[in-house]
């Protein structure tokens, strides 16, 4: 049975059964997995997989309900677990099936030449990127992962009101992480690329990338504790904006779980600071044309020099706070329901390069990674006490790798801190969305170390 | 799940090209989740995954792959297509199932499917209730629940057929307390593989009170100072230290490739005389227990580190070949999305003969972690960070003020050897553990221990 005929099988289920509006969301794709080691295609992982959730209006309430099983058989249990769902929720929000924008403008992020690249270009590339690592240093002792995988996916959206929209995607990506060794000091180094061309892949500087990200930190030591003035790299600063994403929510705020809360049109960072949401962006990848909920993604500044000018809202949100959707209603897959997600979400970039500004830092700490993101900082209260990796400046030169210090801030404090932002606006791994920033310069955060 | 000649016709389509093992896991599995905030059910979500993976092995290396669709057209296809990955003769492995039934220690007693989502709700409304009465400064909570029943079936080109039924049940209950334009979170999450008499028999105002005390503690409390100190560290999931600092370390997932810094090191103290250390996949009813592990060998009880004494890793199927060694039941996944890898189940650092009592009277200066948040870990560099959701000062062998904002971050091989005092109060927690398989329930656990040295990242000078 093709995937139209299902879903209006399911409509006439449903509205048997006595739900009102319901919406369809289904998406399907393949993907392709290659790892090398040791110049052995060593893993080879194939997929082919489908989804497809129901909600629906009950009583008032919205249910929702997934199923991997897309046919025929699984109608009844989504219709009964939508029912069942719907009749448990006492929220005082209404949340609504939409009958579409007037207008979508076109998104294209599916390249067909993408598909065409045969297997063997594609294990070729990868074993040559573990080889390359290996080629350019002695002190590459072993190569963790490296891994080159691609993926198609077709998500549609319908429902009865009468929207139907399709949307298309590809993507590829590829990373090698490696083990340099000197003495007893091993350190590792990660460089990764995505997009959906190809030909872009480089292996020889994605090697390079890693090789020299690892060896550079060899003989790092840490630093006595104290305040110094920091400087994170565009991509640990990528990082950073990603997990305190979700202050930006309007559900956070309406639910007193962001301290954004009445901050609307305040100076909340620094005058250089501004941060935008393009679901239009050129090699976004996370552009679309229509949001979770089918309503069409636009352009907006979250904050623009320095000033709160918009939560992300989706329709249930911007009915609450009496304004428009901003068209970011989050659905990471069919098995998620309706949230707040931004799309090519990014730190606009200032004038000056990196290297210049270091060079008029007199003493600082340059922090190229931050880990433990997921634990070490919390996104209610703005702390964070990350373990991190890095250089220490001196006299506006770097001057030895650093390691095993964690830094530590809160994120509400450190916007407004912000002195200067760098032109190397770098974006990090693609989700549910995607997210970037330039090198950022604070005036000072508390560094723990010796 | 599947009929026996369909699954026989899938494995020998799978080693048509001479691979020499071949597996097939089906997994067909119902979630329920209920995200209550303020005290009203904002959100629900039920379904079913529903899928089938094939891998195929030839020496070292492995193929995978997987589908959503049972037929028998799609299931030779997929094993195949797979199976074009690897060059060579086909074997003639006669495969010949024999179906072994397995005795589930995790006995269930009230299926979660049965149960009406109003009695859910309930047990979320009493959490809500308790966690936000608890004291004015509460200024949220959020409750998420989950159940979720997973019947897989797991069968092999060497005869093995077997399958079985896991299902796990948990509540999270995050408070959020405010003061001054401020906010601090406090959050549990006690989870069991049972059924809904988890609910029943669990003491939901101690949880809930615990996490509202946690965050109303955390608004009265200044910055952690930083720097290099003793650190007490509780019972429970406390022992996330010893998952991230050596657990990660020992599964085979990178010991096999000589990418971890414990690679190599059997028979050699590896940490100190006090430190035993087990991962245990059979305790019944526990959060990261299991019958079987997903390649169908039979959970047990592994002894990792012998009173400082490294004894053994945790070893998957095609990890052992590399390493020459026997599997120890430790190989897990998220879904049929992911292949299975050796992980980690119940694991936690035994009890010792300290009381708590004396370890804190002991402590001239320090930082007590009371809670502990998450952590992670880089297996080559053992570096591993985690976070002190809910932490104090000592002084003078006695617990001071709380300390909010601390971390903890060291190297595994140093950590093991610094840890000099241990309790006797064992304890588990329970968590998400994250890795190349997915996410994956897994419980840490120990008594309270003292690490005479660690880096403490936080905001103040030194103590």
């Amino acid at each position: 049975m093709d995937i139209k005929a299902l879903i209006d099988k399911i409509f006439e289920k449903g509205r048997a059964s006595g739900l009102e509006d319901m919406e369809v969301y289904y998406s399907a794709g393949t993907s392709l997995t290659l790892k090398v080691f040791q110049k052995e295609l060593e893993t080879y992982n194939l997929s082919e997989g489908e989804g497809l959730s129901l909600r629906g209006v009950y009583r008032g309430k919205m249910g929702y309900s997934y199923t991997e099983k897309a046919d025929e058989s699984s109608i009844d249990r989504l219709v009964k677990d939508v029912i069942e769902n719907a009749t448990i929720i006492d929220s005082d929000d209404e949340e609504v099936i939409f009958e579409g924008s007037k207008e979508y403008k076109k998104v294209d992020s599916f390249n067909p030449s993408l598909s065409e690249v045969r297997e063997e270009e594609k294990i070729e590339f990868v074993k040559k990127l573990e080889e390359e690592a290996f080629n350019l240093d002695d002190r590459i002792v072993s190569v963790q992962s490296c891994v080159y995988g691609d993926g198609s996916g077709e998500t549609i959206m319908s429902n009865t009101k009468g929207l139907y929209l399709r949307d298309k995607s590809n993507i590829a990506y590829t990373y090698i992480s490696v083990v340099a060794k000197e003495g007893e000091d091993i350190k590792t180094g990660l460089a990764y690329r995505t997009g959906n061309d190809f030909n872009k892949f480089d292996a020889k500087e994605i090697a390079r990338e890693a090789v020299e990200e690892a060896l550079a930190l060899l003989g790092a030591s840490p630093v006595k504790s104290g305040d110094y003035k920091i400087i994170i790299r565009n991509s640990a600063a990528a990082d950073l904006l990603e997990a305190f994403t979700g202050i930006f929510s309007a559900e956070a705020v309406q639910k007193n779980l962001s301290l954004l809360k009445g901050k609307l049109n305040e100076k909340i960072a620094s005058s250089v600071f501004t941060l935008v949401d393009d679901p239009y962006m050129e090699g976004g990848l996370a552009s679309r044309s229509f949001d979770g909920e089918g309503v069409a993604c636009k352009y907006k500044k979250v904050i623009d020099k320095g000033v709160l000018k918009t939560y992300l809202h989706n329709l249930k949100t911007a009915k609450k706070d009496g304004v428009e959707t901003t068209g970011n209603a989050g659905k990471d897959s069919y098995k998620s329901p309706i949230g707040i997600s931004p799309s090519n979400f990014y730190v606009e970039k200032g004038e000056r390069s990196l290297k210049e500004m270091i060079a008029d830092t007199d003493k600082g700490i340059l922090i190229t990674e931050l880990q433990g993101l997921h634990s070490g900082l919390n996104s209610i209260s703005g702390d964070f006490s990350l373990a991190a990796l890095g250089f220490l400046i001196e006299e506006g030169k770097i001057s030895r790798p650093v390691d095993q210090i964690t830094v530590a801030g809160n994120y509400f404090e450190m916007l407004k801190n912000i002195e200067e932002i760098g032109s190397d606006l770098k974006f990090g791994l693609p989700g549910a969305a995607y997210i970037g920033s330039p090198s950022l310069k604070i005036k000072k955060l508390s560094i723990a170390g010796e | 799940m599947l009929n026996k000649s369909l699954i026989e016709d899938t494995l020998a389509a799978a080693l048509s090209t001479g691979g020499d093992f071949a597996e097939i896991f089906v997994e067909d599995r119902t979630n329920n989740g209920i995200v209550m905030i303020g005290g009203k059910v904002e959100s629900t979500m039920s379904g079913r995954d529903y899928g089938i993976g094939i891998r195929i092995f030839k020496g070292f290396n492995s193929v995978y792959a997987y589908t959503n669709k049972f037929d028998k057209d799609t299931l030779i296809d997929t094993a195949k297509k797979a199976a074009k990955a690897l060059t060579g003769k086909n074997p003639n492995i006669i495969i010949d199932l024999t179906k072994t039934d397995v005795k589930n220690i995790n006995p269930v007693k009230i299926d979660p499917s049965k149960v009406e989502k109003t009695k859910k709700v309930q047990v979320m409304k009493r959490a809500y209730d308790t966690a936000f009465n608890y004291d004015e400064l509460i200024t949220q909570v959020t409750i998420s629940y989950t159940d979720f029943t997973q019947n897989i079936m797991v069968a092999n080109s060497e005869g093995l057929w077997k399958e079985d039924t896991r299902v796990r049940s948990r509540l999270g209950i995050s408070s959020v307390a405010s003061k001054n334009g401020e906010m601090q979170s406090g959050f549990l999450g006690p989870g069991a593989s049972r059924g809904y008499e988890f609910f029943e028999d669990l003491d939901i105002d101690y949880y809930a009170r615990e996490a509202s005390r946690i965050a109303l503690t955390m608004i009265n409390a200044r910055y952690s100072p930083g720097g290099r100190m003793p650190v007490i560290i509780d019972k429970g999931f406390g022992g996330v230290i010893f998952h991230e600092a050596c657990g990660h370390g020992l599964e085979a997932t990178s010991v096999a490739k000589g990418l971890s810094v414990f690679a190599g090191k059997i028979g050699q103290q590896i940490a100190s005389p006090l430190v035993t250390a087990i991962d245990d996949g059979s305790m019944p009813n526990q959060w990261g227990s299991y019958t079987i592990d997903d390649e169908g060998t039979q959970s047990r009880r592994n002894v990792l580190i012998e009173k400082g004494i490294l004894k053994g890793y945790l070893v998957d199927k095609l990890n052992g070949r590399r390493m020459n060694m026997d599997v120890t039941g430790s190989s897990r996944r998220q879904s049929y999305r992911f292949p299975p890898t050796s992980r980690m189940s119940n694991t936690y650092i035994d009890k010792g003969s300290s009381t708590p009592e004396e370890i804190i009277a002991n402590t001239e200066r320090g930082l007590y972690a009371k809670h502990m948040g998450g952590g992670s870990v880089n297996p080559s560099t053992g570096e591993f960070n985690f976070a002190v959701m809910e932490g104090y000062l000592i002084e003078n062998g006695k617990i001071k003020e709380p300390v909010r904002g601390a971390t903890l971050i060291g190297k595994g091989t140093e950590v093991l050897n610094k840890i000099d005092m241990v309790g006797n109060n064992l304890d588990q927690g329970q968590g998400m553990c994250g890795s190349v398989s997915g996410s994956i329930p897994a419980n840490v656990g120990q008594p309270m221990i003292r690490v005479s040295e660690l880096t403490v990242g936080g905001r103040e000078g030194g103590l």
